[in-house]
């Protein structure tokens, strides 16, 4: 702060620094409150073998949960399932945006707001709203999927969506694309109507296809809004636990365990915070490591 | 403008950190202020804090058991105890899907509240074992153990004598068949409407009849989760005789010959499913909506009305007839899954709220209010009088409660304060969906015991 203001008395860029920390002191004081603090306790707790109760000890057990965690099948299985949401649904989000921003975002400025609100909808509906009408979509009686797959002859008999190990969570992540769509829809929209339009002519000047003239002009420019839409939709799928919740508590046969679905499993119905907190730990360790990788490969291609 | 804004957000910090220690104030001087009554004798205690100018207000928070779920039918009995009282209470209202991880979130936080109404496989066996609870053991006297029903009263009292649940009403859970469907398929032949029990052999013949007229699912094991599970843990072990726990409720058995037999059964039957994609309440609606011909989640509150749709009694949408009955087993006699509630209270150190809550216990457990409290809950008074108001005619004027009284002999072991219930509990919905996807019965069933006594 008081580098890039050469010519100021000493007094005044005293005063200035003072104002700018004081405006940031009630986000610090939140963000210590209840982002640090809670971290810094998750990650102690996880040392503890830590149970409800009121009389209840913590006992310290070093690396024990973590120890616990690469031998618990259900941990295992709810990390790979969080893995195969990651993997199949921020490509396809993120592709799938690209996709629909490109094809509206030079039209009439009426249609392009009409299908930046149609695929919003979903993100600002609410997460319980949007879940129940999934929920009679794939019902086993008479849901609309089944409804349709037997009078089109796709299917001879109900098939249970969400109660069979097979669908249940290619089901799930259907939904969270739906849901994941708008926001980054939004944010291409709004870059590529940024994108430098001289430079754009330039290169059709040169001769470019339109094909060219994506990927060598357009990519590029909307480069930082891909690496945020990738990061966010990382996290958001990492972090995908309403859906579970609400449609099929991690079953049939823990099929549709998450690791975070699975933490607060361990946490409000085991009761073991501790090992629930250990969960949390590896959770956010993987997420780190991720984003990190991301926006290095960003900034590289960038 | 800028120092404007800077000191005003400075003043705010100031604030908040203000109130932040604000709150620890009090708490650090609630031990000073409390210690002669912790100096005091503890029968002396709750009267000398009496005085009850903090315990004008108390806090409740309630399960959705018949119209306790209600807040206007709760409203109109708050004040009207708050009349008699001078005790104000505030409502909370839970569900049974976020309900208990409210009050684990709230009793974490210190944040519980003063009186909580539920059953014992909560207040007793959860958090009146993990010490949560106030043991009310003086609340009864001999004339109470005598008046009220003795499974209640076991159910409420943990092994050492203490108490953490005051019951007020009762019922014996079931399950219902349309009975319109059943004739249309000829399966009426295999159900007694007088006794309403069937065997275990009528029952097989009745879902093969059904199947066979309709060729779809006509009944559903419920097992997304543990919505409703009472039903068919109690479909399980009546089939062929089978128990949930010992009788002294220190061990899972569900891994019995008998179990595994009537699980072999289920599984293997054209017509019924193992659906993990719905529970209990999902069942009811399809059951009301005439999808399924059968619900194993059923007590006297669905038969009054079904799915809580208000559109008639002993009806479905369609206003085909609906028939309560008792689990199928191979006598016809079986033991009915108990369904219990009343009020505990939550130890948060304070004794003039606890003496106020007390209080309130009296006053609708066994005092003036209990019939109001019974009526409100739709079930059945656990006593048959109440500080010599006389409580067997509640529903007298009323002959579907009459009806439904023929299956309350048939009421079993409360077994559901056996220890650890809640982690049991989940691995029973968890076993079935794995049967469900073609599990062997057996092996299923030794896991769950074995995960259920390990935390037992």
């Amino acid at each position: 702060m008081r580098a890039s203001r050469p010519g100021m008395s000493r007094a005044l860029v005293r005063r200035e620094t003072i104002a700018g920390y004081l405006f940031l002191l009630p986000s610090l004081f939140f963000f210590l409150v209840f982002v640090i603090y809670p971290m810094f306790m998750c990650i102690y707790t996880s040392f503890f073998d830590s149970n409800m109760g009121k009389d209840a000890v913590d006992m310290f057990i070093g690396l024990g949960n973590y120890k616990e965690l690469f031998q618990d099948k259900i941990f295992l299985g709810a990390l790979k399932n969080t893995a195969i949401i990651v993997l199949v649904s921020v490509p396809t989000v993120c592709a799938f945006s690209l996709w629909v921003s490109s094809a509206i975002y030079n039209m009439k400025p009426v249609f392009t707001s009409a299908f930046r609100c149609i695929f919003y909808l979903p993100v600002v509906t609410g997460s319980v709203a949007v879940t129940v009408v999934w929920k009679w979509m794939y019902n086993n009686y008479y849901g609309i999927f089944n409804y349709l797959g037997k009078s089109v002859g796709l299917i001879d008999s109900n098939i249970n969506w969400l109660g069979d190990p097979k669908y249940a969570l290619w089901c799930i992540i259907l939904i969270l694309f739906t849901t994941s769509v708008g926001q980054p829809i939004v944010l291409y929209v709004s870059a590529l109507g940024n994108v430098d339009q001289t430079l754009v002519e330039a290169a059709e000047v040169d001769g470019a296809t339109k094909t060219q003239v994506f990927w060598k002009i357009k990519w590029a420019q909307i480069m930082p809004t891909t690496l945020y839409i990738l990061i966010i939709t990382t996290i958001n799928s990492f972090q995908c636990f309403a859906l579970i919740q609400l449609l099929t508590s991690g079953g049939p046969s823990h099929s549709t365990d998450t690791v975070m679905y699975y933490i607060y499993y361990t946490a409000f119905k085991l009761y073991r915070y501790g090992y629930g907190n250990a969960m949390g730990v590896v959770l956010m360790v993987i997420i780190a490591i991720l984003s990190a990788i991301q926006y290095k490969l960003g900034q590289t291609d960038s | 403008m800028k120092k404007l804004i800077a000191l005003l957000l400075a003043a705010l910090m100031v604030l908040s950190l203000a109130a932040c220690g604000g709150s620890s104030a009090p708490a650090a001087e609630a031990p000073a202020a409390e210690a002669p009554a912790a100096d005091a004798p503890a029968a002396d205690a709750p009267a000398e804090e009496a005085p009850a100018a903090a315990a004008t207000e108390l806090t409740l928070w309630t399960y959705p058991i018949g119209n306790w779920g209600n807040s206007d039918t709760v409203d109109a009995l708050m004040a009207d105890f708050e009349a008699a009282t001078g005790i104000k209470v505030t409502v909370e209202y839970l569900d049974y899907t976020s309900g208990d991880d409210q009050v684990n979130s709230a009793l974490e936080g210190d944040a519980a509240p003063d009186l909580i109404m539920e059953g014992p496989e909560r207040l007793v066996a959860n958090w009146g074992a993990k010490g949560y609870m106030v043991d009310i053991a003086d609340l009864w006297d001999d004339t109470d153990k005598a008046e009220v029903n003795a499974a209640c009263v076991s159910a409420c009292f943990t092994e050492d004598g203490a108490c953490y649940e005051y019951p007020v009403v009762m019922t014996a859970h079931c399950m219902a068949i349309n009975y319109d469907a059943f004739v249309e398929a000829g399966a009426d032949q295999y159900v007694d409407l007088e006794s309403h029990t069937w065997t275990t052999e009528q029952f097989i013949q009745a879902v093969k009849a059904l199947y066979d007229h309709y060729g779809d699912t006509v009944a559903a094991v419920f097992c997304g989760g543990q919505g409703g599970d009472q039903g068919t843990r109690a479909l399980v072990n009546n089939l062929y005789g089978g128990t949930f726990t010992n009788a002294e409720h220190t061990a899972y058995t569900a891994d019995s010959e008998e179990n595994i037999k009537a699980l072999e059964l289920l599984q293997g039957m054209d017509g019924i499913s193992f659906d993990a994609s719905i529970v209990g309440g999902d069942e009811i609606a399809l059951f009301y909506q005439e999808v399924l011909k059968m619900a194993f989640c059923w007590n006297i509150a669905q038969q009054l009305n079904p799915n809580s749709a208000g559109t008639g009694e002993e009806l479905t949408l369609n206003g085909q007839k609906i028939e309560f009955m008792s689990f199928p087993s191979e006598t016809g006699e079986s033991k009915l899954q108990g369904g219990i509630w009343g009020f505990g209270i939550f130890d948060k150190g304070d004794a003039a709220k606890i003496e106020a809550a007390k209080t309130f216990i009296k006053y609708f457990c066994d005092g003036e209010g209990t019939e109001a409290a019974v009526k409100a809950a739709n079930y059945f008074a656990v006593r048959d009088t109440a500080e010599g108001i006389d409580l067997s005619g509640i529903w007298a004027d009323n002959a579907i409660m009459n009806e439904y009284n023929k299956l309350m002999p048939y009421l079993g072991d409360y077994y559901q304060v056996t220890t650890n219930w809640a982690v049991a509990r989940t691995e029973w919905w968890n076993m079935l969906q794995r049967i469900g996807t073609g599990g062997d019965v057996a092996t299923e069933v030794a896991t769950f015991v074995a995960n259920a006594n390990a935390a037992a």
